[in-house]
């Protein structure tokens, strides 16, 4: 089992690249200096840094540039619903995107397991993209350590019902009951994140 | 779950990727019929040190009316409505994550000195709204269940609380319609007896086919049914996100605030206070998207005609949340029998507003007046210092504050000049 969601990744990922490219060919470069000016509107929820303050918005400091923008792009265009997001990115061209993901990327993330727990114990289904401690080993998944409960929960339940799409997490919801989501989301949202300061 | 969570990596992804699998054992059953489950470790909240000295800091720039102090009663995390207990042992509190905390003052110094998770064995999700009846059961309405917890005042102490399902899981709303935002529901007991539940709908502005699904269930409305599960019944409709309820202790009508379209402009549309003078009544969304400011998506279409609009309009965007009528006799006689209400703050506005306590004093008509009784949360650089959900009121007429960005309840008394 395992080893064919492994293969249908690799396929996958390959398609992602090349759908990628195109898709940011056209983005400005991002200057994180101004992307911090432009965050005010960003940090109500988010934090000036990325910690969120609010426990549906996600940690997004120091995920990568692109993988912010990607997701802005998609509430911009309705690909990505959500009841705040759909307001916000709709005002945004595609230089504020590019600054305030440059902005966001240029913060460090990193992650403590909570005493007593292992990586051994993490969810196999979970760590190839999003590693043991919730710090993504890729580009196109997101950090999910310390993200809350709640949030990991709403997620995976929109992509189990399919409110929110993607190529492969779609897949792997599908197959979640709420006690398997609730476990998952309890592992990465009792490890706690740190996200230093850029200078 | 437990057992998975001790398990293997490996057991744990077959039971994630397999369909079919046993439900496991819900801990409600055990204690609905009074059984240990076997769970003994809160979780308890440093009350003193430099986070708790922070928020003191914050609140010396607050301003409120002469004669009145504020003051930190408890370091809450994530705080939002609260419960008073009847008996006036214990303050239950609610969060939009996965916890409900229960603040304790033992020794009646009007500061709290114990805050410790409520019924740790159970898994909440967003138990937003606790409330009480006047004999002590405690309701919790979350994201998609509301249980009752029975001398909850008594049973607080151990980890193994009385709890029953008053609305099981997956019947407060469909499943399909769950969503994480509009989903902090508050409660209240109506004069009838009846409990009744906020019920927000998920969208900034639904789209049609969504009206007699929402319209049937009370979504983007109040319902109320009997304190036992049955007799449900739609209360109101035309809310949108309606995040704050009291009972006027005089009518016994239902007053409640709601929260307003976003992306219409910084001004527009008003917030809302809302005077419910009798079960059935129309308030107005989605055609009017705040106060008889009309939504672009229902511009050309026909109102209902008896759509019953705010009782007092409120600054656009402001998100007015949690109310209480106050009731006490230790403040001034102007603010007896007015409403206080907390005012959570904007988040997409230009220059944030809100983030303040407003009071409100009900007209002869009906109607009602407003105007900010605590404000300072927000800083000289528009960054929020804080941001008040809830109002309630302790048994000696001081009110209690909470505020979910610093985790914190304050309380606020009135010592005259």
């Amino acid at each position: 089992m395992l080893r064919s969601v492994i293969l249908a990744l690799g396929g996958v990922f390959l398609a992602q690249g090349v759908l990628n490219q195109s898709a940011f060919a056209q983005m400005p470069a991002g200057d994180p200096a101004e992307g911090r000016k432009k965050a005010t509107m960003c940090r109500t929820c988010h934090g000036i840094e990325g910690l969120a303050k609010i426990p549906i918005a996600p940690n997004i400091g120091g995920e990568p540039a692109s993988y912010i923008s990607r997701q802005l792009i998609a509430f911009r265009a309705g690909a990505r619903t959500h009841e705040m997001m759909s307001v916000v990115a709709k005002s945004l061209d595609d230089q504020t995107i590019a600054d305030v993901a440059a902005w966001y990327a240029e913060q460090k993330a990193s992650a403590t397991l909570p005493a007593g727990k292992t990586d051994a114990q993490a969810p196999e289904t979970c760590v190839a993209c999003h590693g043991t401690e919730g710090i993504a080993t890729m580009e196109d998944a997101p950090n999910l350590a310390g993200e809350t409960v709640m949030y990991l929960d709403t997620q995976l339940k929109a992509f189990r019902g399919g409110k929110r799409t993607h190529e492969i997490m779609s897949d792997i919801a599908a197959d979640l009951s709420d006690e398997d989501i609730r476990e998952l989301a309890e592992w990465y949202s009792g490890i706690k994140l740190n996200i230093e300061k850029a200078k | 779950m437990k057992r998975l969570l001790l398990g293997t990596a490996s057991l744990l992804a077959v039971t994630a990727l397999a369909q079919a699998q046993a439900p496991v054992p819900e801990n409600l059953e055990k204690l609905s019929n009074f059984q240990t489950t076997g769970t003994s470790e809160f979780t308890f909240v440093d009350q003193t040190g430099d986070y708790a000295d922070g928020i003191k800091k914050t609140l010396e720039r607050i301003k409120l009316p002469d004669g009145f102090k504020i003051g930190l009663y408890a370091v809450v995390p994530d705080a939002r409505h609260m419960a008073v207990g009847p008996q006036g042992i214990v303050t239950f509190v609610g969060t939009r994550k996965d916890k409900v905390w229960s603040v304790t003052d033992r020794n009646k110094d009007r500061v709290a000195d114990e805050v410790k998770d409520f019924a740790p064995s159970l898994k909440f999700a967003i138990p937003n709204g606790p409330c009480f009846s006047k004999d002590g059961f405690l309701y919790i309405a979350e994201q998609n269940r509301v249980l009752v917890y029975p001398a909850a005042e008594f049973f607080y102490e151990s980890p193994d609380v009385a709890a029953f399902n008053v609305v099981k899981q997956g019947e407060l709303i469909p499943p399909t319609e769950e969503s994480y935002n509009h989903t902090a529901r508050v409660c209240d007991i109506g004069p009838d007896g009846k409990l009744y539940i906020t019920l927000g709908q998920p969208f900034n502005v639904p789209a049609p086919e969504k009206a007699d699904l929402y319209n049937k269930w009370g979504i983007g409305g109040i319902i109320r049914l009997n304190t036992d599960g049955t007799g449900r019944e739609v209360f109101a409709t035309g809310v949108r996100n309606s995040v704050g309820m009291d009972i006027d202790p005089k009518t016994g009508d239902v007053w409640f605030t709601d929260n307003q379209v976003d992306g219409m402009g910084d001004d527009i549309p008003p917030g809302e206070l809302n005077h419910a003078t009798a079960a059935g009544q129309n308030f107005g969304f989605p055609w009017y998207g705040g106060g008889n400011v009309r939504t672009n998506e229902y511009k050309n279409d026909e109102p209902p005609a008896d759509v019953v609009f705010p009782a007092a309009e409120q600054v656009a965007h402001a998100a007015d949340l949690g109310m209480k009528f106050y009731t006490g006799k230790m403040f001034p006689a102007k603010y007896q029998g007015a409403i206080f209400s907390a005012q959570h703050g904007s988040w997409n506005r230009t220059t944030p507003v809100g983030a303040r306590v407003m009071v409100s004093y009900v007209n002869e008509d009906g109607t009602a007046t407003s105007e900010p009784f605590a404000e300072g949360w927000i800083d000289e650089n528009g960054e929020y210092l804080g941001r008040p959900v809830d109002v309630a009121e302790l048994r000696d007429g001081s009110i209690l504050v909470s505020d979910d960005l610093a985790g914190a309840i304050y309380r606020i008394w009135y010592e005259g000049n």
